[in-house]
């Protein structure tokens, strides 16, 4: 039982982890390297806003996902907007922000044993006879929250349809006035806020460091791939595929295991179907 | 004339003015003390901060007298990242040398934080031949390969504890445990890092021994989030005891926070560093309560009654630093080992790297982690007797006040105990 549900949770929080990076590529075709740190740079600025300026949690969450994701909206204008239409350059160019925000971080002295959001509610249930704390179903409401949102947003929204319009063929959005760059840069703008919303509810589950970040960047990159880079259905499939399948590798083969799953699940996905479970952008070169 | 007698006057006040300082400085040769370490790390950081605290003291008091001359300590640093889950050996390695060759120190102290580090690194400080105070890894690896070749690796000596005398002071309070309080099944969760490993299997090994049953002993990766898998199953085996092993905060603060959320109902004890930092009940919540670690050695960031040197170290660093160390480890090694350094160049009146060896060989100091002295691995000899003839650990337990407030009280050993193990009430029959 407690492999199901910490399976459960384990796939949800890499949901989370994914969901703005995924988001941002379906839309823009972008591969946002920094979103790792972000995701942790929210964090610290959370932190920050309560110990420095004696918020409570809830102002300075909100405030730290607003903040994050101005500065996704500012990077593509400072960063993405030269180098726009060249995918290795956009690559190389938000890993490098990504590396330089961490190491900035470490710099300044975000690092050590006191850094750590609290959580939203204390104490737990026994679900099962497995004991779960609430923080943890509060991780799972959020990531459920968060795909319904999703899903509403880019089907009823203004904004969302044009998302969705740039998605499905940027130059036929841009005949009907939808304006890429703005849209470009919105979506980074939701990619950072995303990272940061899911920064908010799994990070109390521990401390923080900068190193997450890279954590972070990595298990984002192998669900999106085991499950399609731009496909909202593969990113849960990769979820739970990875989410599962450390939970299972901890304990029926060992611990240390943990960390080679989603490592392994891109060698193998990328050597059987480059394109992942649900992805569609290399489908046609496959068949052939 | 007048004129050019004051034109005179001036030029020369003003070249005793740009001499003098350099003549000064020329006469009074800093001796340098090299520290390459993991410094993004509470270890190195708090580690760095102890070794200026120990030079500034000694720089006042007219620095270290070489021969008939008194010269200061001057501290260079460099960061080798070594502590951090994804620094490859060699990358730290490289960051050590850089440091060797371009400071040219006369020593060095604190040195490698991960294991595998300073026993790569044992290569390249005989190479170089320098003298090396090592204060932060922990692995007995070390005195194995020392003595593969003593002679090479004389310029090497490590002033704190090993993880033999940690797991020794750890497997003392199991067997209190044991025989107070009746506990006999444990589960060991490590970090899959060289100290680490040797410490938790040197207490699976010692428990297996004297008559407990392992449910448990698996190592997590060092960048691992999730405990679970453990927890779940010492939940399931009805556990009493967990053993935790680990030093990167990252994952000690995850797992400390998972094995309250989780109410596994065992008692935990090892070394967690966020677990046992003096600000563990802010970071991680009353659910440190009854959790027990080992501070090595005394002094690294908890105050003894019985032991006032660690209380004046603490307090020093505290009115410099503005907070106490974060890590409940190795600190006072740090500290202490700038004043074996600056002993034994006073005793043996020169830098020579043999001779200071030599003289280092020979140290036997009082330091705030105890009495210093090497054994022929040249170690620190650490014991669980007497302070006064060895280097001392110590055991705490997170425990209620009166008041009310939990506070990290001292329970092993006897001669440092100030009050004594107890058993959280859900654990009680």
């Amino acid at each position: 039982m407690s492999l199901l549900i910490y399976g459960l949770i384990n796939s949800v929080i890499l949901a989370l982890y994914t969901v703005g990076f995924s988001l941002t590529y379906g839309i823009s075709g972008l591969a946002n390297f920094a979103h790792g740190a972000l995701y942790i740079l929210s964090g610290f600025v959370a932190w920050s806003l309560m110990n420095a300026a004696g918020l409570p949690f809830a102002v300075s969450g909100i405030l730290a996902v607003l903040i994050t994701a101005a500065i996704g909206f500012a990077f593509y204008w400072v960063l993405i907007l030269r180098v726009r239409g060249i995918p290795l350059a956009e690559l190389i160019v938000t890993f490098a922000a990504g590396v330089a925000i961490l190491e900035l971080m470490t710099w300044k002295g975000f690092y050590g044993l006191r850094y750590s959001l609290p959580v939203f509610v204390n104490g737990g249930v026994e679900i099962a006879g497995v004991g779960i704390d609430y923080q943890r179903l509060i991780v799972l409401a959020s990531g459920l929250v968060l795909v319904i949102g999703l899903w509403l947003f880019v089907h009823h929204t203004r904004i969302g349809l044009a998302f969705r319009a740039m998605a499905q063929n940027e130059r036929t959005a841009l005949s009907i006035g939808i304006e890429s760059d703005w849209i470009g840069a919105l979506s980074l703008a939701f990619g950072a806020a995303l990272a940061a919303i899911a920064a908010m509810v799994v990070l109390p589950l521990g401390v923080m460091e900068s190193t997450i970040g890279y954590d972070v960047l990595i298990y984002a990159l192998a669900v999106a791939i085991v499950g399609g880079l731009e496909s909202t259905l593969g990113m849960i499939a990769g979820s739970f595929l990875i989410g599962y399948g450390q939970i299972a590798a901890a304990r029926y083969i060992g611990a240390k295991w943990m960390v080679i799953v989603p490592l392994a699940a891109i060698v193998f996905v990328l050597s059987v179907k480059p394109s992942g479970i649900f992805g569609k952008f290399k489908e046609l070169e496959e068949r052939v | 004339m007048r004129r050019g007698a004051m034109i005179f006057s001036g030029i020369f006040l003003l070249a005793i003015l740009v001499v003098l300082p350099t003549s000064q400085a020329a006469t009074v040769k800093p001796i340098v003390i090299g520290v390459p370490t993991s410094l993004y790390t509470p270890f190195g950081r708090d580690g760095l901060k102890a070794v200026n605290l120990a030079v500034k003291e000694i720089n006042a008091k007219g620095g270290v007298k070489v021969g008939t001359q008194r010269r200061p300590f001057k501290v260079v640093i460099a960061d080798t990242r070594g502590g951090e889950p994804n620094t490859p050996v060699h990358d730290a390695l490289m960051a050590y040398e850089r440091l060797i060759t371009k400071e040219k120190p006369d020593a060095i102290v604190v040195g490698a934080f991960r294991s595998e580090v300073l026993i790569a690194g044992m290569d390249l400080v005989a190479k170089y031949k320098i003298p090396q105070l090592s204060t932060i890894a922990q692995s007995p690896g070390f005195q194995k390969k020392f003595m593969k070749d003593p002679k090479k690796y004389k310029y090497l000596f490590r002033v704190t504890t090993d993880a033999l005398v940690d797991a020794t002071y750890l497997n003392n309070t199991l067997d209190i445990l044991k025989k107070k309080f009746g506990l006999k099944n444990a589960y060991f969760i490590y970090q899959d890092t060289l100290w680490a490993k040797a410490f938790s299997g040197l207490m699976s090994r010692h428990c297996k021994k004297t008559g407990w049953k392992i449910v448990g002993f698996d190592g997590y990766a060092a960048g691992a989030t999730d405990f679970s898998p453990a927890l779940s199953k010492a939940r399931e085996s009805k556990v009493q005891l967990i053993g935790m092993v680990w030093d990167v905060p990252l994952g000690a603060g995850v797992f400390a926070k998972q094995y309250a959320a989780m109410k596994v109902p065992a008692l935990l004890i090892g070394f967690i560093p966020p677990m046992a930092s003096p600000m563990a009940v802010k970071t991680l919540g009353p659910g440190v309560e009854y959790s027990m670690s080992i501070e090595f050695p005394v002094g690294a960031s908890l105050p003894l009654k019985k032991l006032p040197k660690t209380g004046d170290f603490l307090s020093k660093f505290k009115k410099e630093y503005g907070a106490l160390p974060e890590a409940a480890a190795v600190n006072s090694s740090a500290y202490d080992a700038v004043f074996i350094l600056a002993n034994a160049i006073e005793r043996t009146g020169s830098l020579n790297p043999d001779k200071l060896a030599a003289a280092l060989e020979k140290t036997d100091y009082a330091g705030v982690s105890g009495r210093i002295r090497f054994n022929k691995q040249h170690i620190a000899v650490f014991g669980t007797k007497d302070p006064k003839k060895e280097g001392v650990c110590v055991i705490f337990q997170w425990q209620k006040d009166s008041a009310g407030k939990l506070k990290r009280v001292p329970v092993y050993p006897a001669f440092l105990a100030e009050g004594k193990i107890q058993l959280p009430p859900w654990m009680k029959k």
